[in-house]
């Protein structure tokens, strides 16, 4: 315990010397771990998967905000999708520009959550984004979460079905469009796992703010549970079945994940908890502090007694 | 002499400045209802061009039946469902514009008498000083005086 304390106050201080240098860093990881999948699941323009070029476009994501690495990357998903269907392009756009004009009005900063689900999804850790956002923000992540989502489902359909939507062209154009969106609002997976993100956000942020001890844990547990619940309630409702193997290691790591998030962003220690109560002319405090769990950093420092160089003689 | 209180002052100021700033300053050029009307316009012309997208993909979704079916009590029978979700959507998310940006209006203006607090406790610091420079200066003359 001590020695994670103590690295966590390694790395602290490091992020504090260096902030600038490690937030680009970590952009740039994040646009090119979307970019290779968008290429290993997508991959239709081929231009677009030379590494070159995915390694010029992180670079360039790694000087970006977050809303303009988001655009970046359903800039270069359209761009895949034209090549296989220009009908998927264009439903796809309407949808990613509805989402912009109604949500990023509120929260442009939030962008990150759009980029990280469908990145959570494809690594089948999806339940640990809601347990995130709940804890680290408030209830308007729901939206971009949920679009994350859909933008998974999306890609993942294209990808089944990319030989179909290419050699499509004997069907009537009004007949693509009808099977492409019917596609969509017909799939209860979507619908279900949306539901349960909204669900496990809800659970986490409420459950987090609430005065008692071990709040976070408790939050983390209920929007696994939470999830959990929407989830088996859409297997038994709509016939939407998740590998259980995978759910359980997908939920086992979205565990360890929260645990750390939680460890490193607050830990407190609630054995040492107290409670004041004081008054001024207008009011009566009841107030409870915990105190947080900090460990200094070793400051090592080798002080030589004798000099090694020196020989026995000169001595 | 470096007087330890007032850079400590200082840096906190600066640093509320960076963090809080950009939530802060903008929004209190303006009055509360002034501010949150902007953004409702704002969210309505968002909506109305979100709601024209969506028309579009529900008229690709159904053209056919529109093509080939539809009549003219069929079309009036489809705008007046138009405009019922249209405005039920358009209070709904106008709602929401308006508790977003009221909550964030209170908390910008919280915000500011904070820092107004922490400017005061500042400028206070920097009479005290001032006054104690010129005691200090007004009994060193006076020490010459009786010296001399």
């Amino acid at each position: 315990m001590v020695v994670l304390l103590v690295l966590k106050e390694s790395l602290k201080s490091i992020y504090g010397r260096y902030a600038a240098f490690v937030c680009a860093l970590i952009k740039f990881f994040l646009a090119l771990a979307v970019l290779c999948l968008l290429n290993q699941n997508l991959g239709f323009m081929k231009e677009l998967g030379n590494p070159a070029v995915i390694f010029g476009i992180a670079l360039a994501c790694a000087f970006l905000p977050y809303s303009a690495i988001s655009l970046v990357m359903a800039g270069v998903m359209l761009a895949h999708f034209y090549v296989v269907s220009f009908e998927m392009t264009l439903i796809t756009g309407i949808f990613l520009v509805i989402v912009a004009l109604l949500y990023y009005g509120f929260q442009p900063e939030d962008s990150y959550w759009l980029i990280l689900t469908p990145l959570a999804f494809a690594f089948k850790v999806p339940y640990v984004i809601p347990i995130l956002a709940g804890l680290s923000g408030g209830l308007l992540a729901v939206m971009p979460i949920s679009c994350g989502a859909v933008v998974y489902y999306i890609i993942s359909y294209v990808k089944q079905n990319a030989g179909v939507l290419t050699n499509d062209a004997s069907e009537d154009i009004t007949q693509r469009y009808v099977q492409l969106i019917r596609s969509f609002i017909g799939n209860r997976t979507i619908g279900v796992f949306v539901v349960a993100c909204a669900v496990g956000v809800l659970l986490v942020y409420l459950v987090r703010m609430l005065s008692v001890d071990y709040a976070w844990v408790l939050a983390i547990i209920a929007g696994i549970l939470g999830q959990l619940t929407v989830i088996m309630a859409g297997n038994f409702v709509f016939g939407v079945s998740v590998p259980l193997l995978e759910m359980t290691i997908g939920i086992v790591i979205s565990l360890i994940l929260a645990g750390l998030y939680h460890f490193f962003v607050f830990a407190v220690d609630y054995n040492r908890t107290e409670y004041l109560q004081y008054e001024d002319d207008d009011y009566v405090y009841y107030v409870k502090a915990v105190p947080k769990v900090v460990v200094s950093k070793p400051d090592v420092q080798v002080q030589r007694m004798n000099n090694p160089k020196r020989s026995r003689r000169e001595r | 002499m470096v007087n330890e209180d007032k850079i400590k002052l200082m840096t906190g100021i600066a640093m509320f400045e960076k963090r809080e700033g950009k939530k802060i300053f903008p929004v209190n050029r303006y009055f509360r209802s002034d501010y949150i009307s902007s953004h409702i316009l704002c969210s309505f012309f968002c909506y109305s061009a979100s709601f024209a997208l969506g028309t579009v993909i529900w008229l690709l979704y159904n053209i056919e039946y529109i093509l080939n079916q539809i009549n003219l009590d069929d079309v009036f029978g489809i705008v007046k469902h138009g405009a019922v979700w249209y405005l039920s959507g358009l209070v709904l998310y106008l709602l929401v514009t308006w508790l977003v940006y009221w909550k964030r209006y209170e908390y910008a203006r919280r915000g500011l008498k904070i820092y107004i607090a922490k400017l005061k406790r500042l400028e206070k610091r920097y009479e005290f000083q001032h006054k104690a420079k010129e005691l200090t200066k007004e009994g060193g003359r006076h020490g010459g005086a009786s010296r001399a």
